[in-house]
């Protein structure tokens, strides 16, 4: 059996544009259904299974094995606390099913700087589902969350569009959706829109991002590796290379999983929204991987503002919310991975925030006088945008090969 | 709106875009380049002609033009009048069709090689090996992807073969390069682990590789630099009409006198400030540590002799020097440079590849060198002396006695002392 897996051939999602054709066509079925108001929910669970599985066969078998095992560990913790929360509401017992739930991924990221190697309960998308689950839980404490089934938690987990690489969804939000069938007039605008995101992505990754990953990236990469100085043109080539390259691939892959979750008649929520025209670091996190730093700010930050404020932990508010900040970014940084370079990504970005607000303060205090026009506008995203661009720099680990190797 | 005209609205466009689509590739477009195209190609060491095919592949089996390939990296770069295809477009009746850039070693050059087997099969070619190539880790990544495309890889996966050593090897060295994702590496892993591709498999990489061909006709074309309006054309002019070796050479030495007069190192001047000058007090000494004797590099080099040997090329391997002024100013171990070429001899003789120009030895000669490591000017008249005459009398049919003995890492590593050699020879072969 395993043998005969692993033998099948292998699709990551959208991957490729053939990719594209096996999968609307699989959908088709879906869209005729949810255009004559009906949502044929076993027809979407065969298919998302079907895709699931090749994306997880082949020579990533094991991946699968450990993506089942993680998914019936998450709906039994999750059913679990659901189950306890109806009676009770410990702050203990939260923890606890908090704990529990971050437990693999923690094993997971852990792995690689610990005993040198992967960890065999990885797999692709381990920390978007994760993120999905967590969320789940303090939606159950916070009382938002009340109905639950295994069967609607593991199909919110599992929605297919958006399995390996997100936008992250909430469970409230998308069981909401779930449970109603758009109107054939709504059904029609989404499809629509699902379209436009579907070629803007096409242009995104395969256009954009193709000619940055595979061509001015490398050719910077090589050249920097070759230039004899360490601080060069090429390095900034580099960078910018890199940055850019990261957004188009990423948002790309984003509005086609919107896209696919439109057609199947989910509002899965957007990812980026133009980040480079962000004029403060603070206004870019609300347009950058927006699921996630809207997760890290919901779950993370407020949890941490209300918590220190009822313990009193602080005298000075700006001291809270920089150490929320802090503790927030660095956080991300350590989620994307135990590595000098995505620490230090984090902890920059943690700093500019607080610097950010430190600025604000400052500028409305004491500099009431200064002017707000295009030109200054300009400067800020000028700033913000070649900032970014510097610590996507550092999280491309390119830095770590080019220094230490 | 009518809900007919509404999908129509959604949809429409899209299918129009499907049929053009459909429409482009399926058109009878011409798959043949031009002429002109083929002549630019041969000059541009652009990216798309080295990791694409059918450039390369027309020209070649081209009856019109004669050409022959020039396999090598950044020297090929060094444009100036005495530049081999230059020279022979003045003098010989070939055409050198160059591939090579800085960074194309062993490993790139045997995908490009491999994806013309059919243009290569009896034909001569030109294969310069430099020994800076020979560094402990070999070819970097970055440099390998660069110069290296899905075309090739599946062209090659295609009929790789789980049992030959060879194959296993550059199996290994492939997913090194790309890292164990993707579908190319895991195609690369079964050959590495002596497992036949299944019939699955085979069906997949013969898709792409359609896909990639037409793809390939259409495109690589667009993609050409200008070296030969730039480079070539202008210089052939400047060249006397006559061949004759000693006035060319003396030309050769009189120019490049002119054009590196304002550095001890016999560099070329605008080189010589752009590149040397700024940080010349923190280079010296600085290549005190460098070895070519240990690297993966030799490995390399065995899966691209195999490959002549498999197509019957006839080569002659040129082993440039370095720049002798500038190496005893960083600290080179001369000594050491030399055993490394003793060691790339070595293993091409004891194979049956006897031609060798080997100008090791040339690096102090006035004119020799463009720069610190890059042959130019007289350098080039005397590579094009040895090039012509070998491309242009008949020689003798090859007997290649290929040995997989070199591609182990008891080789790749081995330190080239006379003795050592003699011991690798008696040990390992026969």
């Amino acid at each position: 059996m395993i043998n005969w897996i692993a033998s099948l051939p292998n699709y990551s999602a959208y991957g490729t544009p053939v990719y594209f054709f096996y999968l609307l066509l699989a959908i088709l079925p879906l869209g005729i259904g949810l255009y004559f108001g009906k949502r044929f929910s076993w027809y979407e669970a065969l298919i998302s299974f079907i895709f699931i599985f090749l994306m997880f066969d082949g020579s990533s078998w094991q991946q699968g094995i450990s993506l089942i095992a993680y998914v019936i560990y998450q709906t039994v913790i999750v059913m679990g606390y659901h189950h306890y929360r109806q009676k009770k509401n410990a702050a203990g017992v939260f923890y606890l099913a908090s704990a529990l739930s971050i437990l693999p991924i923690v094993i997971v990221k852990l792995s690689p700087a610990m005993v040198g190697h992967n960890s065999l309960l990885d797999f692709l998308g381990i920390s978007y589902l994760t993120f999905r689950s967590v969320g789940t839980v303090i939606e159950t404490r916070d009382g938002m969350v009340k109905s639950i089934t295994p069967w609607t938690f593991i199909r919110f987990m599992l929605f297919m569009p958006t399995i390996t690489s997100g936008p992250i969804d909430r469970y409230r939000r998308f069981e909401q959706d779930y449970q109603k069938v758009p109107d054939r007039d709504s059904y029609l605008k989404l499809v629509n829109t699902g379209i436009f995101y579907l070629f803007l992505g096409f242009l995104y990754k395969f256009v954009i991002g193709y000619f940055f990953g595979q061509h001015f990236y490398p050719y910077f990469e090589r050249a920097a590796m070759a230039d004899p100085h360490l601080l060069s043109w090429n390095l900034l080539g580099v960078m910018y290379t890199y940055g850019f390259y990261l957004f188009f691939d990423f948002a790309g892959y984003s509005l086609f999983a919107v896209a696919i979750s439109y057609f199947m008649g989910v509002k899965s929520p957007m990812n980026f929204k133009q980040p480079f025209k962000s004029k403060n670091i603070k206004e870019f996190w609300n347009r950058w991987h927006i699921s996630l730093s809207f997760w890290f700010r919901d779950y993370i930050f407020m949890r941490f503002v209300f918590l220190a404020t009822k313990k009193r932990w602080f005298k000075n508010r700006n001291a809270l919310s920089s150490t929320a900040y802090m503790l927030n970014m660095v956080l991300m940084g350590f989620w994307h991975g135990i590595t000098w370079y995505y620490i230090l990504y984090g902890f920059i970005h943690g700093l500019a925030l607080v610097v950010n607000d430190w600025w604000l303060r400052f500028k409305r205090k004491k500099l009431k006088n200064m002017p707000h026009n295009k030109f200054t506008t300009g400067v800020a995203i000028f700033i913000t945008f070649n900032f970014v661009m510097f610590t996507f720099l550092i999280f491309s680990g390119f830095l770590d090969t080019y220094l230490f190797k | 709106m009518h809900n007919g005209k509404k999908l129509w609205s959604i949809f429409g466009p899209l299918i129009v875009a499907c049929l053009l689509v459909v429409v482009l590739f399926s058109l009878p477009i011409s798959k043949k380049h031009s002429a002109a195209i083929e002549h630019k190609a041969a000059v541009s060491l652009s990216p798309v002609v080295f990791k694409n095919q059918s450039i390369k592949q027309q020209a070649l089996s081209d009856k019109r033009t004669n050409y022959v390939p020039f396999f090598g990296s950044s020297e090929l770069r060094r444009m100036d009048r005495f530049h081999p295809s230059v020279m022979a477009a003045r003098y010989h009746n070939y055409t050198p069709f160059l591939f090579g850039s800085k960074g194309t070693q062993s490993l790139p050059q045997f995908f490009n090689i491999n994806s013309m087997e059919n243009q290569l099969a009896d034909q001569k070619a030109v294969y310069i090996i430099s020994p800076q190539w020979f560094t402990k880790q070999g070819v970097q990544a970055p440099a390998f992807k660069f110069y290296n495309g899905e075309l090739a890889n599946l062209t090659w996966l295609k009929n790789a073969n789980p049992k030959s050593p060879y194959d296993r090897y550059v199996a290994k060295r492939l997913i090194a390069m790309l890292g164990s994702d993707g579908t190319v590496s895991s195609y690369a892993k079964k050959i590495a682990n002596g497992q036949d591709l299944s019939g699955w498999d085979k069906a997949v990489v013969r898709f792409r590789l359609n896909m990639l061909v037409h793809e390939d006709a259409i495109f690589s074309g667009f993609q050409l630099s200008d070296n030969y309006e730039k480079h070539i054309l202008p210089n052939v002019d400047r060249l006397p009409q006559k061949y004759n070796y000693d006035k060319l050479y003396d030309e050769a030495m009189a120019t490049a006198k002119k054009a590196t007069d304002n550095n001890d190192f016999g560099i070329n001047n605008h080189f010589y400030n752009k590149r040397v000058k700024p940080r010349l007090t923190s280079t010296k000494g600085s290549q005190k540590h460098f070895n070519y004797t240990a690297s993966p590099e030799y490995g390399d080099l065995e899966v691209v002799l195999n490959e002549f040997k498999n197509t019957n090329t006839n080569v002659l391997f040129v082993i440039p020097p370095v720049n002798e002024k500038w190496e005893k100013y960083t600290g080179m171990d001369m000594s050491m440079y030399y055993r490394s070429v003793d060691k790339i001899k070595f293993q091409l003789k004891q194979q049956g590849f006897n031609h060798v120009l080997d100008l090791s030895h040339d690096g102090a000669k006035p004119g020799f060198m463009e720069d610190t490591i890059h042959i130019g000017w007289a350098g080039w008249v005397k590579v094009d002396q040895a090039a012509n005459q070998f491309i242009s009398t008949k020689q003798a049919q090859p007997d290649y006695k290929i040995n997989d003995e070199f591609l182990s890492s008891t080789w790749a590593t081995l330190n080239p002392t006379p003795a050592n050699l003699q011991k690798f020879a008696t040990d390992y072969l026969k």
